[in-house]
């Protein structure tokens, strides 16, 4: 007999409740390390556990860690509990940082098996850092190269990045339908668009930070587009679900770069927004998957990660969850391939490789985020920042720098955890580092 | 133990000792290619991936500024992506200041000494966490206006990619030290029986010969066979004279049998046409005497026949010359004094012991002192002498001339066509003494009287 509870133990608070969406503050700045520690004290408070015990008198147990809503979630444990009834499944959903943070606390003694994060750079810098370990399977030699590394890290979905808009705009102008026909209605009708595209926040949320640093990396243009948006008085959030809300309540008419995952669900409720995969390019990111060096379990951990890659789990990701699959064997909507074939090759899936390791490097996200601020506050003209530009407006001082702990390697001698202040500010707004899926599938 | 291989190796054919010994070295030789390759592809695929390390460090290090109070860093992510090939290799760096603090990174990474010819760019093998790590650090100086501060930009990668090289190059010349092995040594195995074809060609020839055929074999081979063949022709020349002087003693001692036995049936025949009995006793008084000159004839063939079998194992043994001329003198003395021969002996008080085969010695006297009965002697001494130990008979006989001794040595020769003898009695003397190892000599007991010098026979034997 079977017997499957879920308990919350917690039930989250919806972000939105934290305060009012965040334009651009610069007082912010000064609170940042207390913040980010502020932010690591939430997570914590935050986690949720989805407990699926098995009947089995010998039972396995299995610890998972992940960034994915319960809803999304469950129809695969539930699934994988049929298939192994005789594993007792606990599954923590944890926000990024937070995950990533007890990763290292535990580095000596793991507590979790598999960790399963969207934070693609997080998930690599602990893979390259030797906490994984590799899978040797079936499903996973066969699985796509594009999608993992070392056989160590497997990415399981495929979410591209796309633009939201209202269906009234229609009645104004065309919808953009790519990265260039934004840039071209930014800069016809700047003051018609002013205040209503909408945005993240590159250095308030790491999941904008990592499109940001991809956009510029894929076309130089991308500084043009961050300079118009900055005249515009383009709005700046922290998480999707909020520029999602603010476009269904008629604040904004273009959103852009959203996670296509939440934005399907949500555009699906509610008609009068639509969604687009730029046809120029699109971003992809993927969830990475990871098997822990030292875990307690494993046995398991190993059935676990092979499920995921098998063609059942990839075709329960199409079908009941608004993730794409990933594996080629998978086709039909709610796909990579689909995505693929309405798109061509515009997709651009974040690869994944050591450049990731790019996007943490502390003197990096500073030189990115001045540049970036420079450009929007149309300062350097969307000129590649100089040293001595650099210097006189100070970025060192004024940027924000993300969680110590999970931008820095671990071997690094940094202020651990337990010594950060658990104090913060946390009325002072939505600040969310990495956070693309603390949003809830549905409202 | 060490010693049995070469002994076990003795045993192995020709061929195959050629081969082992060709072999040995040639294994040791690909031994030392398989080193040399290993080492090589190393070298190589090191050499190879170093260029990685070199130009994502100066990738990086071109990235460094100086900016308001510290070192600036915009870190390109292509040159991590440069560090990670095919081989997927997990990816380090850290930048490091003057005074060697830690700037950014991924993880620290150790220093290295400065390099002896001042080279920008050092590499190592580090082990980090239990992770085999090349390390490449860059010592770089800012290219600035104001500042020229030093910095050091290190980068790592895990092995997994050059040992994919290394192994692959090793594999490739794995192969052609292989294809060259196997050539080298079907060209050994060649090499070996095309030597050692004059050496079947001489084993086939030898077995093909008739082998009642002693002619000199007349092969052309190498030089190194050359000497086999002449002492193998030698040997065949020495049966060839062996053969014929056996064939000769047979055609002699048959013919001397011969006389006798004719003789025997002349007389008989002769005897038998008459009727007195008297006449039948002198017929077989002389037949008894030629039949006793026969029996004698062939005991003596007989024995000359075993000494010079060269097979018959000598038994040596501790003998007393003393005793066995005191022996010969009782045997004989009662016959020679019948037939008028005074028989005498001189020997020393003690006993004169060599190692020696009794019997041939007393056939050697038996033989000694007959001859001389037969030949006309009177008087007859037997002398033993010590140190050198010699035994000597003397007689007062006609002698040898001294230009027939040597012939005197050989069988069927007859100084003299009177008397008894059969011709054979110093031959076989000669035989035991060369059995023996003494010397022989013979010479006159008194040069001075003309008519019958008389014989001196002496066995001087080496000392022991």
């Amino acid at each position: 007999m079977r017997r499957s509870r879920l308990c919350r133990r917690l039930r989250r608070r919806p972000l939105s409740s934290y305060g009012a969406r965040s334009t651009y503050r610069p007082r912010l700045w000064r609170h940042a390390g207390l913040l980010a520690a502020s932010l690591l004290w939430l997570g914590t408070a935050r986690a949720e556990t989805l407990r699926l015990e098995s009947a089995v008198a010998d039972a396995r147990p299995l610890v998972i860690y992940g960034v994915l809503d319960l809803p999304q979630m469950h129809p695969l444990l539930v699934d994988f509990h049929r298939r192994n009834p005789d594993i007792d499944i606990v599954y923590r959903n944890l926000q990024t940082i937070d995950l990533h943070a007890r990763v290292l606390q535990q580095r000596a003694v793991p507590q979790a098996d598999v960790l399963m994060s969207p934070a693609m750079p997080w998930q690599f810098q602990l893979a390259n850092a030797g906490l994984s370990t590799p899978l040797e399977t079936t499903s996973a030699n066969a699985w796509p190269t594009w999608a993992r590394w070392r056989q160590e890290l497997f990415g399981v979905t495929f979410e591209p990045i796309v633009m939201v808009y209202r269906r009234d705009l229609a009645a104004r102008m065309a919808p953009p339908r790519s990265h260039v026909e934004l840039l071209q209605r930014l800069q016809a009708a700047p003051d018609q668009l002013r205040g209503r595209v909408v945005t993240y926040d590159p250095r308030l949320s790491g999941a904008g930070y990592t499109y940001a640093i991809e956009d510029a990396r894929i076309s130089a243009r991308y500084w043009d587009l961050v300079q118009a948006l900055g005249r515009s008085e383009a709005a700046l959030e922290a998480t999707t679900s909020a520029m999602l809300e603010g476009l269904s309540e008629g604040r904004y008419w273009i959103g852009y770069n959203l996670i296509g995952s939440y934005a399907q669900t949500y555009v699906a409720n509610h008609p009068e927004l639509e969604m687009v995969v730029p046809q120029d390019y699109a971003l992809a990111l993927q969830r990475l998957v990871m098997m822990l060096r030292d875990a307690p379990h494993p046995d398991t951990a190993e059935r676990f990660v092979d499920y995921l890659l098998g063609e059942p789990a990839q075709r329960l990701l199409a079908t009941q969850t608004s993730l794409g699959a990933v594996h080629p064997g998978v086709t039909g909507t709610g796909t990579a391939s689909a995505l693929r074939d309405a798109v061509g090759e515009a997709i651009r899936p974040v690869r994944i490789g050591p450049g990731l390791l790019a996007t943490l490097d502390t003197l990096k996200r500073q030189a990115l985020l001045a540049q970036w601020q420079q450009a929007f506050e149309g300062r350097a003209g969307g000129s590649r920042l100089s040293p001595d530009t650099a210097s006189n407006a100070g970025p060192a001082n004024n940027l924000p720098a993300l969680e110590p702990a999970s931008i820095e390697s671990p071997l690094i001698a940094s202020p651990s955890i337990e010594s950060l202040p658990r104090e913060g500010h946390p009325s002072e707004g939505p600040l969310s580092l990495f956070d693309p899926t603390q949003e809830p599938a549905s409202p | 133990m060490s010693l049995a291989w070469p002994i076990r190796l003795s045993h192995l054919s020709l061929y195959r000792r050629l081969t082992v010994w060709l072999l040995l070295p040639l294994a040791l030789l690909v031994a030392i290619m398989l080193i040399d390759a290993r080492i090589g592809a190393r070298d190589a695929a090191d050499r190879a991936f170093d260029r990685l390390l070199d130009a994502a460090s100066l990738a990086i290090a071109e990235q460094v500024r100086w900016q308001q109070n510290g070192l600036w860093l915009d870190l390109p992510a292509s040159a991590l992506e440069m560090l990670a090939t095919d081989a997927e290799e997990r990816v380090f760096y850290a930048l490091y200041d003057a005074e060697g603090h830690y700037v950014t990174g991924n993880r620290p990474l150790p220093a290295l000494p400065p390099a002896a010819d001042g080279a920008r760019m050092r590499y190592a093998d580090r082990e980090s966490d239990a992770m085999p790590l090349r390390l490449g650090v860059r010592r770089a100086r800012l290219a600035g206006w104001d500042r020229s501060d030093r910095f050091e930009v290190r980068v790592a990668q895990t092995p997994e990619g050059r040992e994919a090289l290394a192994a692959q190059l090793f594999r490739a010349s794995l192969l052609n030290v292989l294809v060259i092995a196997a050539l080298a040594l079907i060209g050994v195995m060649l090499a070996a029986r095309f030597a050692l074809e004059p050496l079947t060609q001489l084993r086939r020839a030898i077995r093909e010969r008739d082998p009642r055929t002693l002619a000199p074999l007349t092969l052309t081979l190498p030089r190194e066979l050359v000497e086999l063949r002449e002492a193998l022709n030698e040997l065949l020349a020495r049966m060839r004279r062996v053969k014929a002087n056996q064939e000769r003693f047979i055609g002699d001692a048959s013919h001397q049998l011969r006389t006798p036995l004719a003789g025997l049936s002349a007389r008989a025949e002769l005897a038998l046409r008459q009727s007195d009995p008297e006449r039948w006793r002198e017929a077989l008084v002389t037949m008894n005497d030629t039949a006793s000159r026969a029996s004698r004839l062939a005991g003596q063939l007989l024995s000359l026949t075993r000494l010079n079998d060269p097979e018959a194992a000598l038994e040596r043994e501790r003998v007393d010359l003393v005793a066995i001329a005191r022996a010969c003198v009782r045997d004989t003395f009662s016959r020679l004094h019948r037939g008028g021969v005074d028989l005498g002996i001189e020997a020393p008080d003690q006993e004169v012991v060599i190692s020696a085969t009794a019997w041939q010695l007393e056939e050697a006297l038996a033989n000694l002192v007959d001859n001389a009965a037969s030949y006309g002697a009177t008087q007859v001494t037997l002398r033993v002498e010590t140190t050198p130990a010699r035994l000597i008979v003397e007689d007062d006989g006609p002698g040898i001339p001294e230009s027939e001794r040597l012939l005197a040595l050989r069988p069927f020769h007859r100084g003299q066509e009177t008397g008894s003898g059969t011709g054979l009695g110093l031959a076989i003397v000669d035989s035991i003494s060369r059995a023996h190892g003494a010397r022989l000599t013979l010479h006159a007991t008194c040069p001075n009287r003309r008519e019958r010098p008389g014989l001196c026979v002496v066995l001087a034997f080496a000392d022991d």
